[in-house]
């Protein structure tokens, strides 16, 4: 099997998906299921056989190239599973809905462009598929139409400008060195100036900021992330953004090269610092925004930006600790985050579009396989132990306090403080409490989301218990960029100052609970009761609204609200503004009497004249 | 060692924090010229409890405070006691404070299946006040650990031996100070026993417990003192040691093969360490009253935090 090939099942199949919907819909959610499942096994085929680069077109005088190492085979591998599971839940979730045949082409299309993207060899094709996923993803974002539009607006905008940033860096590198093929320009960036670098990093800092959501590029997710159909959510935050991440690796660390990355300025003014900093303060203000956030899809989307901010932190700091983390961090929150959407999707649709964490609650006794997804996917937000968010987590802060960053690693704890807030007013407000009269006859979710719920769960579980496994493939792509290699075991590192090892933490937690429960066993049986029967201290129980959810952490609100407003966003808007008032007043000179326009030429014509006669430039 | 360690680890725990209980119980009393309840009086309640009938509002309402206790009887494990750590160098500090979010964890998860709103609210007020003091205890832990470049606290008791308690080290005197200012809020007393408050949420999180369930909410909380005292001692009060001293008169008690009772009187020092801070909380806890939680946020946002800011700037520009 070939890439190219590998790519043309990925689009044609996009495409074939959404002719075979004409025809009838239970042929083509089986087909859209069947090719996902077949490009998991075909990249999971590609394993340990990095292919170089394959000559596949060519365009105007430049060579397209497809090629696929380590890092691509990891991202790709990524994007495959999360894309399979997300059409799996989208069977149920898209059942009532209209235009779905659109909506599998668009989600089928996002996929292979995301595959094209780390497949990529050079930046021409980079670039092509950028923007088959940019606006793929404008039309997944805006299909809920109504304020959907909106949120889809403000995304598109935002992703031109990163394009364009892209492209006029791609521009100047073929001005410099006539190509774009990656693995040539790495050769070339080896010696080249201090200035050229660092106006290349901040262009692509843009684009890829964009992308990743980086503080102060943000503003577009939290709309986007709750508008958009849930399953394509958990893509969009799970894998898409991750785009940027792959963006960043690709330009800081294999285009312009170790070397120069970490040399690029000195100390606390170094620019990997500066970027590690923009991720220290892309985890803090994001993770308390969501913990004041009352739509659970909406606190959801700004916990994405503030784990994004731990995976740059992670990749901008520059060990190979650091970038190990940050990039099993990406992979984990690809798993955590793509399930929690799931989660909240399923409760969506059986509560029929209910998102509001104030009305919702007790629905663990009506979803019990649903509330272990959640709870398992908020154990791996959080990173409590034995799940995979903690490992990531774990080499990030490792790598942090002991390379002599206690500030920045203090950022990136007190985030996951701010985490627990949020995540268990999440379960609260959803799964816990007293269960509403109006939702007594709800119904568990159906198996096609109960599935990938389950897959996720067992993944973060497994990879938690044994961190080994993606570590050892993250070890290679972190040597491949030059770092010197970890002492990567089953499960954990291995290591003088301070080794991890989760299999002690495991077998600790098991013997422990299995001794409590023994004694918990021993005690006298209890009595189930009904909800309504607490104590109340004397007081009449009322029927219905015994429930503490609204403002769950009021008095915390009402400290850190006003420091908490969203000035980038505030600033965005402004700017939109004066565009617009700037617009009508241009409008303003088209006055339709022949005359003014008269004037304005004569005007023009006087001021040609007069520079001309001043400094006689012609 | 190791094993044993492991096998008389949590009971000693166990015993020690449950002594904490019965004695804090006696202190107030005496403070407040009453006779007060016997000691023993928490093992009493805890076999009574056992014996009672209770209720269950499902699944998770027993599976949380067992994960609670669990966790706690983790995190024991790896703290070192005296000379002695059963489970070491398997994450070190980190994993420590990772395995701790397993206690409010488990509680909270139980409490909220419990559906009472005098629960939720009381959850709600132990994780603010969870973030209000783990704002301070971040910068302090860091300070400590950038000062003793390691994440491991079996080498930051190690060192200690060696250079002296950190407490009394220049360096780290205000993070030490800091802490101490913290302590109360982090063992949940007076004036921050507002996660409980009796009289205006009767109890809180354990409103709905009953029998069994409050048995062992009890032992956990027994667990939870127990910790929050010896992560104190192990950092900044040199675990089971007391100067260089005892340190030469270790090695030669240890060289003539008395090893076990070098392991006794290490653990034994470290007791006392731990009754000395204890008693200081249970004295703060008799004077002051309660406050509100907003209050209880700002006084920690300020002060302790100035004050372990400061210290990890200082041990940021010596270890640099």
């Amino acid at each position: 099997m070939s890439l190219e090939l590998l790519l043309i099942i990925a689009f044609s199949s996009a495409f074939i998906t959404y002719l075979l919907g004409k025809l009838s819909h239970r042929l083509r959610d089986f087909f859209a299921v069947f090719v996902s499942c077949a490009l998991v096994v075909i990249i999971a085929l590609f394993y340990g056989k990095p292919v170089g680069n394959t000559f596949y077109l060519s365009f105007l005088d430049l060579s397209l190239f497809l090629r696929l190492n380590t890092l691509s085979w990891f991202f790709a591998i990524t994007i495959a599973v999360v894309g399979v599971l997300s059409i799996i839940f989208s069977l149920s979730y898209m059942k009532r809905k209209e235009r779905t045949d659109f909506y599998y082409l668009m989600m089928l299309l996002v996929n292979a462009g995301m595959l094209g993207i780390v497949l990529s060899g050079d930046l021409v094709s980079f670039y092509i598929f950028w923007e088959v996923i940019s606006w793929s993803t404008f039309l997944l974002i805006s299909y809920n139409q109504g304020s959907a539009l909106a949120a889809g607006m403000k995304y598109i905008i935002m992703s031109v400008v990163g394009s364009v940033a892209m492209l006029i860096g791609m521009l100047s590198l073929y001005a410099s060195y006539g190509t774009l093929t990656i693995s040539e320009l790495a050769v070339h960036t080896s010696s080249t100036s201090f200035g050229y670098i660092l106006f290349l990093l901040i262009l692509f800092f843009v684009t890829f900021g964009i992308k990743n959501a980086v503080l102060p590029f943000h503003s577009w997710l939290p709309l986007a992330h709750s508008e958009a159909p849930s399953p394509f959510s958990a893509v969009l935050s799970g894998i898409l953004i991750k785009m940027g991440t792959y963006g960043f690796l690709l330009v800081m660390y294999v285009i312009i090269g170790l070397k120069n990355f970490l040399t690029l300025g000195q100390g606390l003014l170094s620019f990997h610092y500066i970027l590690s900093v923009f991720g220290a303060i892309t985890i803090i203000i994001p993770t308390f925004i969501a913990v004041i956030q009352d739509d659970a899809k909406r606190l959801l989307a700004w916990s994405t930006i503030g784990q994004v901010g731990y995976i740059i932190l992670g990749i901008a700091f520059g060990t190979s600790l650091s970038i190990a983390g940050g990039i099993l961090h990406f992979f984990n929150h690809a798993a955590f985050k793509a399930l929690l959407f799931m989660v909240v999707g399923a409760v969506e649709y059986r509560t029929r579009g209910v998102r509001d964490l104030n009305s919702l609650g007790g629905l663990i006794k009506k979803m019990p396989i649903t509330f272990i997804g959640a709870l398992v996917g908020v154990c791996g937000l959080i990173g409590v132990p034995l799940t995979n968010g903690f490992v990531s987590k774990w080499l990030i802060y490792k790598a942090l306090i002991l390379e002599g960053s206690p500030f920045l690693a203090f950022a990136a704890l007190i985030g996951t403080w701010g985490t627990i807030l949020y995540s268990y007013k999440l379960i609260h407000n959803i799964f816990l409490g007293q269960l509403p009269d109006k939702y007594k006859d709800i119904k568990k979710a159906p198996f096609s989301m109960q599935f990938p719920i389950i897959i996720f769960s067992l993944i973060i579980i497994l990879f938690g218990i044994l961190p080994g496994i993606p570590l050892k493939i993250i070890n290679t792509i972190v040597t491949s960029f030059g770092f010197e290699s970890l002492n990567v075991t089953l499960w954990g590192i291995a290591s003088e100052t301070g080794a991890l090892n989760t299999i002690n933490i495991f077998a600790a937690i098991i013997i422990a609970g299995i001794l409590v429960w023994l004694i918990f066993k021993a005690g006298r049986k209890s009595v189930s009761v009904a909800q309504d029967d607490n104590y109340a201290a004397g007081a009449y129980v009322p029927h219905d609204k015994y429930h503490y959810t609204v403002n769950f952490y009021n008095p915390l609100y009402r400290m850190i609200s006003p420091f908490l407003r969203d000035f980038v966003d505030e600033f965005y808007t402004k700017l939109a503004g004066w565009g617009r008032n700037l617009s009508s007043a241009v409008r303003r000179i088209y006055t339709g009497y022949v005359g003014d326009y008269v004037i304005y030429i004569m005007l023009f014509m006087a001021l040609l004249i007069f520079i001309q006669l001043k400094w006689s430039i012609w | 060692m190791n094993i044993i360690g492991i096998i008389l680890f949590p009971p000693i725990a166990f015993i020690i924090g449950i002594f904490f209980i019965g004695l804090s119980r006696r202190i107030m009393a005496r403070i407040q010229w009453r006779y007060g309840p016997p000691i023993t009086q928490p093992i009493i309640d805890i076999v009574k409890l056992f014996n009672q009938s209770s209720v269950s509002h499902g699944i998770i309402f027993g599976l949380g405070i067992i994960l609670s206790l669990a966790g706690s009887i983790v995190v024991v494990l790896f703290l070192p006691l005296g000379k002695i750590c059963p489970i070491s160098n398997s994450g070190g500090l980190l994993v420590i404070l990772y395995l701790m979010i397993l206690m409010p964890l488990g509680a909270a998860l139980s409490g909220g299946e419990a559906a009472n709103p005098n629960t939720s609210i009381g959850i709600s007020r132990k994780l603010i006040l969870a973030l209000g003091y783990e704002v301070p205890l971040l910068l302090i832990l860091l300070a400590v650990m950038t000062y003793y470049k390691t994440i491991s606290i079996v080498e930051i008791v190690t060192m200690q031996q060696s250079v002296g308690w950190s407490l009394i080290s220049l360096p780290l005197l205000l993070s030490g100070i800091a802490y101490l200012f913290i302590l109360p809020a982090i063992l949940g007393v007076r004036p921050f026993e507002l996660i409980q408050a009796p009289q205006e949420i009767s109890s809180g999180p354990i409103v709905e417990y009953g029998g069994k369930f409050l048995a062992l909410a009890t032992i956990q909380h027994a667990f939870g003192l127990f910790i929050g005292v010896a992560l104190f001692v192990n950092l900044f009060l040199g675990g089971g040691g007391i100067g260089s001293i005892s340190t030469q008169l270790g090695s030669i008690l240890t060289s003539a093969g008395l090893g076990c009772i070098v392991s006794f009187l290490t653990g034994l020092i470290f007791f006392l360490k731990m009754l000395v801070v204890f008693v200081i909380c249970i004295f703060i806890n008799a004077v002051y009253p309660r406050l509100r939680i907003e209050q209880a946020v700002k006084y920690l946002w300020k002060w302790p935090t100035m004050l372990a800011f400061a210290g990890l700037v200082i041990v940021f520009i010596i270890r640099r």
